[in-house]
């Protein structure tokens, strides 16, 4: 349509420049036309007649418009646009050969209406005015002869590798243009800006034809599960799952999480409307020590389209290890106690006692020997840093020294550890607390004034963030868990505290008659983690509930767990890409700390990665420039499968320390080929038009394709002559004076006035 | 034999029998004991909401001398006085009045230390038995004291059997940790009950050797503490008096004071 009013693309006008050709300046044509218009005016206004009111004007202005336009003829307007040479200019077509070409929709798969597309004259229209190269792009680009070589299998599409490489490969040569057949379902996250930049810089457009539906209309995608890295063995792990539908809206599915086929939990959700982004939350036991590799999935649905994207794997790191965690009590409780034995049923964590039985005396239970603690609580970096955790139980500010109380702020912030605070009659605003370096720490703002303890039965009350939180989660399903936690025996007793502190995440309140205060509260704190309960009576949910009840050392386990969870060693190693979707390179980055967790920059970091098939490999990382205390490596997976890299770090030549005491750390990655082809799989064609865009080039449809050879000639790339091209005989201009006179006919018959 | 024969040796028997009891009540004027001196009015911070208070189990059981149950005995000033040791030596926060509690209701599963005086003489019920098993694996703590001898063991276990059918009353090994949670108690020695006043002998019945007995669980923790053949609730009792030898009131103290830690430990 647009071509037959304006003789030309629009492609012409967009890339052109406009000219007039004519011999006279441009100021003699604006002359001109205002003596033409003054002309018109005094000879209109003079022979008027019966036109009265606005009606010369409007007689005026159509006069005037219809000169004006001619006069424009005159100066003999034109567009001169950069056109390329005909067989001299190479033009770059890249089809996307990926296994998403080859999802079937409406009889016939993507990759069959691109061939055909191709092979329905548009080539044959490219070859008659350039030299065509095919490509087929997976991972990489491949040339090809001909479009039947295309397969639809590859495993992964790199656009923005496929044509930085297509363009290297005819860098010395005068390339046009590049054609981009594909559905824009690219597995490593789009077409980054240096890609492009790579392709401005040659000023090479790119044209891109979309293929696929532009939308699903019945499909449910998982797009991403987030779960820790790592975790102790039996620990209740939280995950956050996000996915969209499409065409399920309000209807009910099941949420699945399994480890090598054993079911670990199972939710029923409900879809929310088309494309709406949608986390749920998960929470499952990691069970035992291991490398677990846990897989999320939706399922219960009919009809979908593509089954094959609702589910993903992620790896977690079960540790082994049986961190252990400080508790110093300021006198005999029965909440000391029960603590304690809750813990001891716990695999993975351990419990270091240490209670002041009388004013001089101390009693240590769980200690590596009966010297560690000889001088009461730590008072060194070294000796307190080795714990995970720390709780502070009936204990004065003040019986701690202000170096001791530096240094469990220290333990937080640096050493990441975490600190739980417990409530009681010597402690927080009844133990000093609000004007000590300790109340930094604390989760919530502390009463300034005496008599905040109770020893009143409370209930404890679970909050809306308490229903997803680990910590409180004693059954499986969100409101029988809220149910049970109504049934559960009151607290022996409370502490008042004051509000939360920004940031920090109220799991439960206490109830007492009107009073309601935060009773368990959590917040970040530096590299770690504190909390605070604020009571000393939940043993009561021990001697008030039947033994076989297990709520109390649930309770316990989990929250000191997730209290400690942030808690690392003095080695941690990490990568982004735990899964490797189709692609082999992973980037391998390890943090080194000393025994008081400070950065260490001079030593030497080896990770031995073990594979599949016998697939070994010794990477030695380097220091990251601007990170003290980072080593990074990019290390390639070969072949599918599950690897694992163990990170050891050598101390610097002449150093005393054994390597053993230097810490390691185990790093776990997946590489699965075939998956990522499931996922993102309409069409993208935001970033089709983005990509067309910014390089200069234009999206079209799969049904506008064959339009792709006579527009794609204009391009200042490649060797190219300026054309001129005229408009004056465009049918819009003839279409145009026609209407003007038109009008005034109109008018003056509407007038009477003809 | 006519009436009027009779008559004077009947008088006689009488005569000799209110003289054996009068002079019974003049000796217990001699002894320098006396439970009727135990404090008979509440101390001012008796109803002070503390952490922990001595709890006394109250249990069915026959009447010491046919006035109240075995339970009630040394009480309650044997706790009044050992709670001020408690007090005055270790930092728990500790009540000066005692709490009964009983194995008819709930009310017991709120005091995880409970102690029982003279279980030779209890006769629990199954209802009872069932109820103290529960409480002691849930994580309650039993301390028995003064029962002596061969017959009263019998009684005690024909409940404490019924109790725990499946476990063994054992020996506790002098390196447990009960006996050194606060104080080494190593060296032990049989304290006596009054009875033995002057303590020429400090056992009574056949009870010559003192047993400090246990009853743990699976975990190796001591869920029943059993004092046998020793009555440290007289030493707490008469803690006050010269003439009860110090010796045994410092063990006695020394041992209930453990005993009271332990269960909050372990």
């Amino acid at each position: 349509m647009f071509e037959f009013f304006f003789k030309y693309p629009a492609t012409v006008f967009s890339k052109g420049q406009f000219v007039l050709l004519g011999a006279w300046p441009v100021w003699i044509l604006a002359a001109s036309i205002a003596a033409v218009a003054a002309g018109l005016g005094w000879h209109l206004w003079r022979r008027r007649g019966f036109l009265t009111g606005a009606r010369p004007a409007a007689i005026w202005l159509l006069q005037t418009l219809l000169a004006a336009l001619v006069l424009f003829l005159l100066w003999h307007p034109a567009i001169s646009i950069a056109t390329l040479r005909p067989q001299q200019n190479i033009v770059s077509v890249l089809i996307d050969d990926s296994r998403s070409m080859s999802i079937n929709e409406d009889g016939t798969t993507r990759l069959q209406q691109a061939s055909k597309g191709l092979n329905d004259g548009v080539l044959d229209a490219l070859r008659k005015r350039f030299q065509v190269r095919l490509y087929r792009i997976g991972k990489e680009a491949t040339r090809i002869d001909k479009t039947d070589q295309l397969t639809g299998s590859a495993t992964a599409t790199r656009l923005g590798d496929g044509m930085i490489q297509a363009l290297a490969d005819t860098s010395t040569l005068p390339l046009g243009a590049v054609v981009l057949l594909t559905d824009g379902a690219d597995n490593s996250g789009g077409v980054d800006r240096d890609t492009i930049s790579q392709i401005r810089q040659r000023q090479i457009p790119v044209h891109t034809v979309g293929f696929g539906k532009e939308k699903v209309t019945k499909d449910v995608e998982i797009s991403d599960a987030t779960v820790p890295a790592r975790t102790l063995a039996d620990a209740r792990l939280a995950a956050d799952v996000t996915f969209r539908s499409f065409g399920y809206a309000g209807q009910k599915a099941k949420m699945v999480v399994r480890d090598a086929g054993k079911v670990l939990a199972t939710q029923e959700v409900t879809l929310k409307g088309d494309g709406v982004p949608q986390t749920e939350h998960a929470q499952f036991n990691a069970g035992i020590a291991g490398a677990k590799s846990y897989q999320f999935s939706i399922e219960g649905l009919t009809g979908e389209e593509n089954a094959a994207n609702n589910a993903v794997t992620r790896l977690v790191n079960v540790e082994s290890t049986k961190p252990r965690i400080l508790y110093i009590e300021g006198e005999p409780r029965w909440e000391f106690k029960f603590i304690r034995r809750a813990v001891e049923d716990d695999r993975s964590l351990r419990l270091v006692t240490i209670l002041r039985t009388t004013q001089n005396k101390i009693y240590v239970q769980g200690a590596d020997n009966e010297k560690e603690f000889e001088a009461g609580f730590p008072s060194t970096a070294e000796q307190l840093f080795a714990f995970s955790g720390l709780i502070i139980g009936d204990v004065q500010a003040t019986y701690f020294t202000a170096a001791q109380q530096d240094l469990i702020r220290e333990f937080a912030n640096r050493r990441g550890g975490g600190v739980l605070f417990l409530g009681g009659r010597e402690t927080l605003s009844d133990g000093g607390y609000p004007r000590s370096p300790l109340a930094e720490l604390l989760p919530v703002r502390l009463l300034e004034r005496k008599d905040t303890f109770h020893r009143d039965p409370g209930t404890f009350d679970l909050s809306a963030l308490g229903r997803d939180s680990v910590i409180c989660r004693l059954e499986e399903k969100p409101d029988r868990n809220a149910e049970r936690w109504k049934k559960m025996p009151v607290l022996a007793d409370y502490q008042e505290v004051g509000e939360p502190k920004p940031g920090a995440v109220v799991l439960a309140d206490v109830m007492a008659g009107k009073r309601r205060s935060p009773l368990l509260v959590t917040q970040n704190y530096g590299r770690g983690r504190t909390a605070l309960f604020a009571t000393s009576g939940s043993w009561r949910w021990q001697m008030l509930q039947p033994v076989e009840d297990k709520t109390h050392e649930m309770f316990w386990q989990q929250l000191l767990r997730c209290l400690i969870s942030d808690s690392s060693g003095r080695v941690i190693s990490s990568t982004p890409k735990p899964v490797l979707a189709d692609e082999s390179c992973v980037p391998i980055r390890v943090e080194v700390r000393d025994k008081t967790f400070k950065t260490l920059s001079n030593v030497r970091v080896m990770a031995h990665v073990v594979g599949p098939e016998g697939v070994t490999a010794d990477v030695e990382l380097n220091p990251a420039p601007l990170e003290e205390g980072v080593y990074t490596a990019d290390w390639t997976a070969e072949k599918p499968g599950s690897y694992t890299a163990e990170v050891t770090v050598q101390p610097p030549d002449g150093a005393k320390e054994k390597l053993e005491d230097m810490g390691r750390d185990v790093l776990m990655f997946r590489r699965e080929d075939g998956v990522a082809e499931n996922f993102r799989v309409a069409q993208n064609r935001e970033l089709l038009e983005k990509l067309a865009e910014q390089t200069g080039g234009r999206y079209y449809t799969a049904k506008d394709m064959s339009k792709l050879a006579d527009q794609i000639s204009y391009s200042e790339a490649g060797i190219t002559t300026r054309e001129t091209k005229d408009l004056w005989d465009m049918p819009i201009v003839f279409l145009l004076a026609l209407m003007l006179r038109s009008m005034e006919w109109l008018l003056r018959r509407k007038w009477g006035v003809v | 034999m006519d009436k009027r024969s009779r008559f004077p040796k009947i008088i006689l028997a009488a005569l000799v029998a209110t003289f054996c009891c009068l002079a019974m009540y003049a000796q217990r004027g001699y002894m320098p004991f006396n439970d009727d001196e135990g404090p008979s009015i509440l101390p001012k911070d008796a109803a002070e909401k503390t952490e922990w208070a001595f709890a006394r189990l109250m249990y069915p059981s026959g009447r010491f001398f046919g006035q109240q149950g075995y339970w009630t005995i040394d009480a309650p000033k044997a706790e009044r006085q050992f709670v001020q040791g408690v007090r005055r030596l270790t930092r728990i926060h500790t009540r000066s009045k005692e709490e009964f509690v009983s194995l008819e209701n709930d009310e017991i599963f709120k005091w995880p230390w409970i102690y029982a005086v003279e279980p030779g003489h209890w006769l629990l019920t199954d209802e009872n038995c069932k109820k103290l098993r529960e409480y002691l694996l849930r994580g309650g703590f039993l301390m028995t004291d003064d029962f002596h001898g061969t017959e009263e063991w019998e009684v005690f276990m024909e409940s404490m059997s019924k109790v725990f059918p499946d476990k063994a009353v054992v020996e506790i090994d002098n390196a447990d940790a009960i006996f050194h949670v606060l104080y080494d108690l190593d060296d032990r020695v049989q304290v006596p009950g009054i009875v033995n006043y002057p303590f020429h002998q400090t056992h009574e019945k056949d009870g010559r050797v003192p047993h400090w007995r246990a009853i743990y669980d699976d975990r190796g923790r001591i869920m029943v503490a059993i004092c046998f053949n020793q009555d440290n609730g007289d030493a707490w009792e008469w803690a006050d008096s010269p003439h009860y030898p110090e010796k045994y009131t410092s063990q006695a103290y020394r041992t209930g004071i453990n005993y009271i830690i332990y269960s909050m430990t372990h």
